[in-house]
């Protein structure tokens, strides 16, 4: 794909949810709204997104099925809704798309909360822990943000370490973003860059893979764990998931599914 | 952490590659049809005609396939229209090849001396059977080249597809890619899947070229 096609690609991922605001004000009519959870018992199918390039949250096994937190907290979801779950592999930059357009009931795909997602859509109580960092070479000393100037650092397009990452970089900071987590890890991985803004996971799998770039972490960026998205106005739906994420943190479901994954307990989530 | 070996990786760009072909296909088939009608109204039409065929091909040509896609999906969704992903991939692909592959082939009829149209309407032949029986034979041959070239485009773009869900090619390969953490080896293999697509093609294309301008005319 030559790089005016990427930039065209990159413009219209970043309108859309402007556009989508301005559409489901303007001309969706309000009736529509309030249907998604009788929807999905009626039809008892629940159309969840998820991440194919996220591991450990979602990726792909041998046979291409996905697997992962993600997944496994998508069946869960479901089989409490009691549902058939149909698996909609997204990606960072069109999630949020499916969502608004209703190509997916709900997105449980790594979704931290922000501002500036909260105006475009709605979200559960969380589900999952997850953080943000800087990752860069053992001789590489970055130990305030300060310390980012003059370097480069790969990060992903619209995902939050990279507006956190923008927030906090000092100018001088040459910050380049990639469509997607792979192509931001392949950047570092292969030199292109210094440094490596990303998910504490996607970092974890990388360091393991390639013990020879001797990476380590070096700055946190933010702290936010994963919350399931649910469309604007969806309050019936998003009340019912928040009761099955409420339940299952009670019989141990949640520290189970991050224990398996993650290799730790959930810990304390926010609501 | 899942171990794919590199028959895994070429088993699944396999099954990844057959929506290329499929998407491709679309492309080629539907792309062709269409723009042979407009071809056709295009120079047999009035004034009129040939306005809106220029404006068809301005439009899907001076707008990205992916905006196309992007639109066609989720844009007619957010007017409660349901869209699925084939249909929207293959109403974008058919519409975009066939705006291009209508002025590839107006310029090799136009490239078809003007006295041979002069030549077959002074026997008596109608419009159709000019453009059948004397014009086209001669076009095609030198439309092969620049309609193969764009096809060949087409098979590459089709990599767009991904934006609307479809796990072809390129999206099967960077999806292995993030599990193995092994992009140069995914992505190389990725590479002489799309060659093994093309290639064929333009050396097909090429033997064609030979055979027809052996031809007599």
């Amino acid at each position: 794909m030559n790089s005016s096609l990427r930039r065209t690609r990159r413009f219209f991922l970043s309108t859309l949810p402007v556009v989508a605001a301005i559409a489901s004000g303007g001309f969706v009519p309000s009736s529509a709204a309030q249907t998604a959870l009788d929807d999905i018992i009626k039809s008892k199918e629940v159309k969840i997104a998820i991440p194919t390039d996220f591991p450990p949250y979602g990726f792909v096994g041998t046979d291409l099925k996905p697997q992962g937190l993600d997944i496994d907290m998508a069946n869960y979801i479901g089989a409490k809704l009691g549902a058939k779950v149909e698996l909609v592999p997204v990606t960072s930059a069109n999630r949020i798309a499916y969502l608004q357009t209703k190509k997916a009931d709900l997105v449980i795909s790594t979704l931290g909360k922000n501002p500036d997602r909260e105006k475009v859509i709605d979200f559960t109580a969380a589900y999952s822990p997850f953080f943000q960092a800087v990752f860069g070479p053992k001789n590489v000393v970055v130990k305030a943000a300060s310390d980012l100037a003059g370097k480069s650092i790969a990060v992903t397009r619209g995902a939050i370490e990279d507006a956190e990452l923008s927030k906090i970089a000092p100018t001088g900071a040459d910050i380049k973003r990639f469509e997607d987590n792979n192509a931001t890890v392949s950047a570092f991985v292969s030199g292109q860059t210094v440094l490596l803004a990303t998910g504490a996971s996607v970092a974890g799998n990388m360091m393991a893979r390639n013990p020879n770039l001797s990476a380590e972490y070096k700055l946190l960026l933010k702290d936010s764990p994963n919350f399931i998205g649910v469309a604007k106005g969806e309050d019936k739906l998003r009340l019912k998931v928040n009761e099955i994420i409420a339940a299952a943190k009670a019989a141990g479901d949640i520290d189970k599914m991050a224990q398996k994954w993650l290799g730790r307990p959930a810990g304390e989530l926010p609501n | 952490m899942v171990e794919f070996t590199l028959i895994d990786i070429l088993r699944n760009l396999g099954v990844g590659a057959r929506w290329t072909v499929a998407l491709s296909l679309v492309a080629f088939i539907g792309g062709g049809a269409v723009g042979m009608l407009l071809l056709t109204a295009r120079i047999g039409g009035g004034r009129m005609v040939r306005g809106l065929v220029s404006a068809y091909v301005n439009a899907f040509q001076g707008t990205p396939l992916l905006m196309q896609l992007f639109l066609t999906f989720f844009g007619l969704a957010l007017f409660g229209f349901k869209v699925s992903a084939w249909f929207a991939a293959a109403l974008c692909l058919t519409l975009y090849a066939s705006a291009y592959l209508v002025e590839i082939w107006r310029g090799c009829v136009e490239a078809v001396p003007k006295g041979q149209w002069e030549a077959a309407r002074s026997l008596g032949l109608s419009f159709t059977q000019q453009l059948r029986l004397i014009i086209l034979p001669q076009a095609v041959r030198i439309a092969i080249a620049p309609t193969v070239g764009f096809l060949v485009q087409v098979i590459k773009g089709t990599a767009l597809a991904s934006v609307i869900g479809f796990i072809e090619l390129t999206k099967t390969g960077s999806m292995i890619a993030n599990a193995t953490f092994k992009p140069f080896v995914v992505y190389g293999c990725v590479a002489l899947f799309y060659f093994a697509l093309c290639a064929p093609l333009s050396w097909w294309s090429k033997r064609l070229e030979r055979k027809l301008s052996a031809a007599p005319v």
